[in-house]
């Protein structure tokens, strides 16, 4: 048996990717092309780089539709699907909401009311038309932007996953960032899966609890990290889109699921949502586990949806 | 504001001087909508590896294009194929790609010692061909490729010598062949990955027909399938081609069994006693690819796909507009941006030193040419066969010598047909 560990920058993120099988350097030939597919899409999907299709798409969609490639179309699409499944929750236009708080390239301020009112008229996939035949994007707002930060890595991981089991691997686990993950198979001498720990919110140093995955994905997601304090209260980089404020729901969501890209986006809804709103989510998608932890009384309470929490270690 | 309306023209006169009326429509005259269906033109892919895929990708936002049918040898990339391009026909046998009388154009990207057959079969059936670079893998191949696209009046040959279509390598040719370096002194450029070129497969035969870049019978080598689109524009910007190359090539980082080097450095001697070096690694990503252009008053350094900035001497005369244009640092030295598309920017009130916001890949503006051909000529295009047949010359004898740790003369008759 030998393992390969290797590892690409993209997307903002470390991704790393650590294969196990009989062959190392077949092992390294399907790794390299799996991260090249995510360097790829990150290319395509990139919010900054001016060539990307996405920016192509920003630019010009609110003067007319754009047709998109079959790719980031089926990806748009999913995301208007989720945007519909979560009733507005999971968003991938709020890019100007973003600016306006200042997160795009900042940590983030208090926006001037007018100007947030002002975005929130530019938010809402419900303003984008899509059209399945023409296979188009369009706007129908001036000023509206597509970012697929919080869908795309789960996009990527999912599509160099396909790739990877192509090449015929039997065991490995991609992750991007810690946050997104994707297991195929069980890693040697390990039957129940990938063990996988959940820092808490509240302390990275400590373990808020684990499990394990086998041939699926999991995405966690926490507001903190880019956030700002005002008036007491911390208000992080996650905007809910429906309100046009920070979410102030679930301090930590974490999904498992068949599907990395349904998992990064859901992670991302479960933030905005309060308890029964989450619960209803989880029963939409099959097979999907949902771990949520709230702080809203003051201490930590941990909803778990079907989330098998394998090894407490909540000392 | 009056005086920086000003300045900025004083600018945009300098820069106007330096971008070519050849590249003026590239930013302004492209439109995004779909131009309609009956007039695409319907083009196969043959070959769906990585390069396939990006052409697929590319031709789905480029107007005027439809990709109709795709072609490989293996199940998977069909696969892909289907979702990438759900309204392409599939096919195993490229023949029955050329038989479709609905196809215009065809897109060569199979491995390079696959290209000579296809080509030649696609011309005969007499579509419009687009092959990707290097041409062929030997001299002999290359020739039978030219010398059937050359015959082939009336038809289209464009090879994937995407840098000749750039706006961005357009402008600053101009700019090098005006003099802007002075008196040339030398030029160097680099290419560097960290990754081992094996590919992977379950299936035993797929592994080796995947991995004919490490199989010294037909690959051209780091030289040819690496770096050749940069020696492409060296030997393009300095106006002359290499008469000779000394190589080197070491096994340094993936010492499985190959013997195709995963390290090489060449050094190219040009007609005006001007050398260039060349190097090569999949050993190291570090500073990633460019090529420097060093004369006795600047130097001009291409990266990132045809970003281009001047390092100017000291001593080096004003020449007026640098004093408005952006800079960027580089360590210790300050870099003017040299920009396309400057005067039609500000047309579109976009500040000429910012990025243009709707550039795009020089993929895109290659197959943009490709496509325009279609609808406006034929004409020969920026990389034509003569282009593709200098560039596999250029890179099948740097590979030898480099295979050989060699000096190699290149042979003058290799550049052209009888």
């Amino acid at each position: 048996m030998q393992t390969v560990r290797m590892a690409l920058n993209a997307m903002a993120t470390r991704f790393e990717l650590l294969l196990h099988g009989d062959d190392a350097i077949m092992l390294r030939g399907a790794g390299e092309e799996a991260l090249a597919e995510i360097k790829r899409l990150e290319q395509q999907l990139s919010f900054y780089d001016p060539t990307s299709e996405i920016s192509q798409v920003n630019a010009n969609a609110s003067k007319e539709p754009v047709r998109v490639t079959p790719g980031l179309y089926s990806l748009l699409r999913k995301a208007a699907d989720i945007h519909d499944e979560t009733h507005g929750a999971f968003d991938v236009t709020v890019g100007p909401l973003m600016r306006c708080w200042g997160f795009v390239r900042g940590r983030g301020t208090w926006p001037d009311e007018h100007a947030r009112k002002e975005a929130l008229t530019k938010t809402g996939m419900d303003k984008v038309v899509l059209d399945d035949g023409e296979r188009t994007v369009a706007f129908t707002q001036p000023g509206m932007a597509l970012d697929l930060g919080a869908i795309g890595k789960g996009f990527a991981i999912e599509e160099a996953g396909m790739f990877l089991r192509e090449c015929g691997i039997s065991s490995a686990l991609l992750h991007g960032g810690t946050s997104t993950m994707m297991a195929i198979g069980t890693p040697p001498h390990n039957e129940d899966g990938w063990p996988i720990g959940i820092s808490d919110p509240q302390d990275d140093s400590r373990m808020l609890t684990s499990t394990s995955i086998r041939d699926e994905a999991l995405a966690v997601s926490a507001p903190k990290g880019k956030a700002f304090q005002k008036d007491g209260k911390a208000w992080g980089h996650v905007i809910d889109p429906r309100k046009g404020y920070p979410v102030q729901g679930a301090a930590l969501s974490a999904v498992a699921h068949s599907s990395a890209t349904i998992c990064d986006a859901i992670s991302t809804a479960l933030l905005a949502m309060r308890r029964t709103e989450s619960k209803q989510i989880q029963q939409k998608f099959q097979g999907m586990r949902t771990l949520c932890a709230y702080h809203d009384t003051g201490v930590t309470d941990l909803v778990s949806l079907e989330f098998d929490l394998t090894n407490p270690t909540n000392q | 504001m009056t005086k920086h309306t000003v300045s900025r023209r004083a600018f945009l006169m300098g820069s106007a001087a330096l971008s070519g009326a050849g590249l003026v429509r590239a930013a302004n005259i492209k439109t995004r909508s779909w131009p309609g269906n009956r007039n695409d033109v319907r083009c196969g892919i043959i070959g769906y590896g990585p390069q396939g895929r990006e052409i697929t990708a590319t031709l789905a936002r480029v107007p005027g294009a439809q990709v109709a049918a795709i072609c490989d040898t293996y199940a998977p990339m069909l696969r892909r194929a289907q979702r990438d391009a759900p309204e392409a026909t599939r096919h195993e046998d490229y023949r029955e790609v050329l038989d479709n009388p609905d196809i215009q154009a065809i897109i060569v990207a199979t491995p390079t010692h696959l290209h000579r057959d296809i080509v030649l079969d696609a011309l005969q059936a007499g579509k419009n061909v687009y092959c990707e670079a290097p041409i062929a893998s030997s001299i002999d191949d290359a020739k039978a490729i030219a010398r059937a696209a050359r015959n082939a009046t009336g038809q289209i040959f464009q090879v994937g010598q995407t840098y000749r279509s750039n706006p961005q390598h357009r402008s600053v040719f101009q700019f090098m062949r005006s003099g802007a370096i002075g008196k040339p002194a030398m030029a160097r450029g680099q290419w560097h990955a960290k990754e081992s070129w094996r590919r992977a497969s379950p299936n035993a035969d797929r592994v080796r027909e995947l991995n004919w870049r490490l199989d010294p019978a037909v690959t051209t080598g780091l030289i040819g399938e690496a770096a050749l689109l940069q020696m492409d524009v060296a030997y393009w910007v300095l106006g002359e081609l290499p008469t000779s190359v000394h190589g080197f090539g070491q096994i340094m980082a993936w010492d499985d069994g190959r013997e195709v080097p995963d390290t090489i450095q060449a050094i190219f001697e040009f007609p005006s006693g001007l050398h260039m070096i060349f190097d090569a690694t999949l050993a190291s990503s570090f500073d990633d690819a460019y090529e420097a252009y060093y004369g006795s008053d600047s130097t001009i350094v291409f990266r990132d796909r045809g970003k281009a900035w001047m390092f100017k001497e000291v001593d080096a005369l004003m020449l007026g507009w640098e004093v408005y244009a952006r800079t960027d640092r580089f360590y210790k030295e300050t870099g003017i941006a040299l920009l396309a598309n400057a005067t039609q920017l500000d047309a579109q009130n976009v500040d000429p030193t910012e990025d243009d916001p709707n550039v795009e890949t020089p993929l895109w503006y290659a197959l943009q040419e490709f496509m325009d051909n279609h609808a406006f000529g034929p004409y020969p295009p920026a990389a034509n066969w003569e282009r593709g047949l200098e560039a596999a010359a250029v890179a099948i004898t740097a590979n030898q010598a480099i295979m050989e740790r060699a000096h190699r003369d290149i042979d003058p008759a290799s550049y052209t047909l009888d």
